[in-house]
């Protein structure tokens, strides 16, 4: 541990790039990439030649960092990671980079995820080969084979087991659509209410269409550089205050809980303790919403509320902008986009560097930002960030 | 039924030939580690628990306990696209309720949390012997 809290605050991300968000980008993730790596290089004031280290993850759908490299033009790069993984992994790529860094192993890298998730590898499954891995032979046969259904399955048990209902689900689709009505990035930004919700069709029962995330052509990218380099940059310092993995359960682990336990749990006190802060001490956070149900299962499991309570305390108002504790101020992936947990990331940052304009959570200095909970793949990982004193 | 096209086959791999075996012939058959007594499923060398690598092929008994359970509109494989709306689910199985099984659900009416069903076997489209599921009163 003590390892781990010296690593606090000696890391920082200085700049953060996006491509639009689209249902077709008409271009290539390599070229989505090298866009987003660029923006986030410019918005940085650093120049391209300084960046000697890339990072990504990816599903088989996106360019490779060896392939990104030289598209840049970077030569002799110190550090490359190429982690395959889903949306579990996107705070894991982040954090690693930041190992690497404060290892003294490269001085600046970017961390970028770049995918035509709508045009081209559609994300919630639809038309997509068959992910190759030893589970599927037994889901698979049974038309059980995309995200929509496996978290549907967890928020059914999470339902019978605390009495959650589809307008608690429903609350997170329409608080999450008011807050990106005040993000200009953002796909869906016109208002939806509960009836809305409550009428939009059932993809998977539980889940509506408003329950599901937006599948979106985008890139982010993120560049991290040391603390002490960053404090001479343009933008205020954002510095990474912990970051924390955990493994948690897969449907086929032994000794498994019940369904309505996620990851997060196990994960949340080593990343508080490591960050030596509390779920209070949280301004604004960007919680990995793949579902609305993902929501309220990491408000829970991150401790902002007691276990089965997510949905009467989000439908309690405390996680809308004036809340106690604004979540997905971008509209998350259920209303901004789906740029695999990289946007929740950059959405900290300008919160954390007060430039969120309208949806600005007012004096934020602490945020959490966190990747898929560990369900279905048996990792996650969480980032806390804060602003530089 | 005739599907669209063939629902897709179990791909065994080198673990799991024995259980498909067991499907075939109309068994649920799990490892038990010699050693310790855990059942485990899905098959693996190795016991999750003491790390044994003896086990023994037993057969289960079929009967288990809904755990969830969903129901499915949207085609995400053309196999299926005359049979939405299907129903999922998530089976506990009563000799150890930590190893569920997904599985199609063969009843009457909405499942419900903590159901007693049991096994069937039932050759799908794919011509492979599959596992669904149906209640199974008292
Ligand atoms: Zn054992």
């Amino acid at each position: 541990m003590a390892v781990m809290q010296g690593f606090r605050d000696r890391v920082a991300i200085a700049g953060i790039g996006y491509t639009e968000f689209s249902k077709n980008s008409k271009v290539s993730t390599l070229t989505l990439a090298t866009r987003a790596i660029a923006a986030a290089v410019a918005d940085a004031g650093l120049e391209m030649d300084d960046v000697d280290g890339l990072a990504t993850h990816r599903v088989g759908d996106s360019a490779l960092p060896a392939t990104v490299v030289h598209a840049l033009g970077l030569r002799d790069p110190k550090w490359l990671l190429d982690l395959f993984g889903g949306g579990s992994a996107s705070h894991s790529v982040v954090g690693q980079a930041a190992l690497a860094i404060a290892a003294g192993v490269a001085d600046t890298v970017v961390c970028y995820r770049a995918i035509n998730a709508r045009s081209e590898f559609r994300m919630g499954g639809t038309g997509r080969p068959l992910v190759d891995a030893a589970e599927t032979q037994y889901q698979a046969p049974y038309g059980y084979m995309a995200p929509p259904q496996q978290f549907a399955m967890m928020a059914r048990a999470h339902m019978e087991k605390y009495g959650t209902t589809a307008e608690q689900l429903g609350a997170v689709a329409v608080t999450q659509r008011g807050h990106a009505a005040m993000n200009e990035r953002a796909m869906m930004r016109h208002p939806i209410t509960l009836d809305d919700y409550l009428a939009s069709r059932w993809i998977v029962e539980p889940f509506r269409l408003f329950d599901c995330c937006l599948e979106t052509d985008v890139a982010v990218a993120l560049v991290l550089t040391s603390a002490e380099r960053a404090r001479d940059l343009q933008r205020p310092s954002v510095l990474i205050r912990g970051i924390a993995w955990g493994g948690g359960f897969t449907l086929y682990s032994s000794d498994r809980p019940d369904s309505t336990r996620s990851a997060a749990a196990d994960l949340a006190p080593r990343l508080f303790e490591q960050a030596g802060v509390g779920p209070r001490d949280i301004d604004v956070a960007e919680l990995y919403d793949c579902f609305t149900y993902s929501v309220l299962v990491q408000l829970e499991d991150y401790g902002f509320c007691k276990k089965g309570e997510g949905g009467p305390f989000f439908e309690s108002g405390a996680t809308a902008l004036g809340g106690s504790i604004p979540v997905n101020t971008h509209g998350g992936f259920l209303s901004e986009g789906y740029a695999h947990g990289l946007n929740h990331i950059a959405e900290a940052v300008s919160q954390l560097r007060g430039s969120a304009a309208d949806r600005q959570v007012e004096g934020a200095e602490i945020a959490l930002s966190t990747s898929q909970p560990g369900y279905i793949a048996g990792n996650t990982s969480a980032l806390i960030l804060r602003r530089a004193p | 039924m005739t599907d669209p096209v063939p629902r897709p086959a179990p791909q065994a791999d080198r673990d799991s030939v024995p259980f498909w075996e067991g499907v075939e012939a109309g068994e649920l058959r799990v490892q038990q580690c010699d050693a310790c007594g855990r059942l485990r499923w899905p098959p693996r060398e190795i016991c999750g628990r003491c790390r044994s690598t003896a086990s023994t092929w037993r057969a289960l008994s079929g009967a288990g306990r809904i755990d969830s359970w969903i129901v499915a509109h949207q085609v995400f494989h053309p196999a299926f696209a005359d049979s939405v709306p299907y129903t999922v689910l998530q089976v506990a199985v009563d000799e150890q309720p930590d190893i569920q099984m997904i599985g199609l659900y063969e009843g009457e009416g909405e499942p419900a949390f903590g159901m007693a069903v049991r096994a069937v076997f039932v050759r799908g489209s794919n011509g492979a012997m599959l596992v669904h599921w149906t209640p199974s009163p008292g």
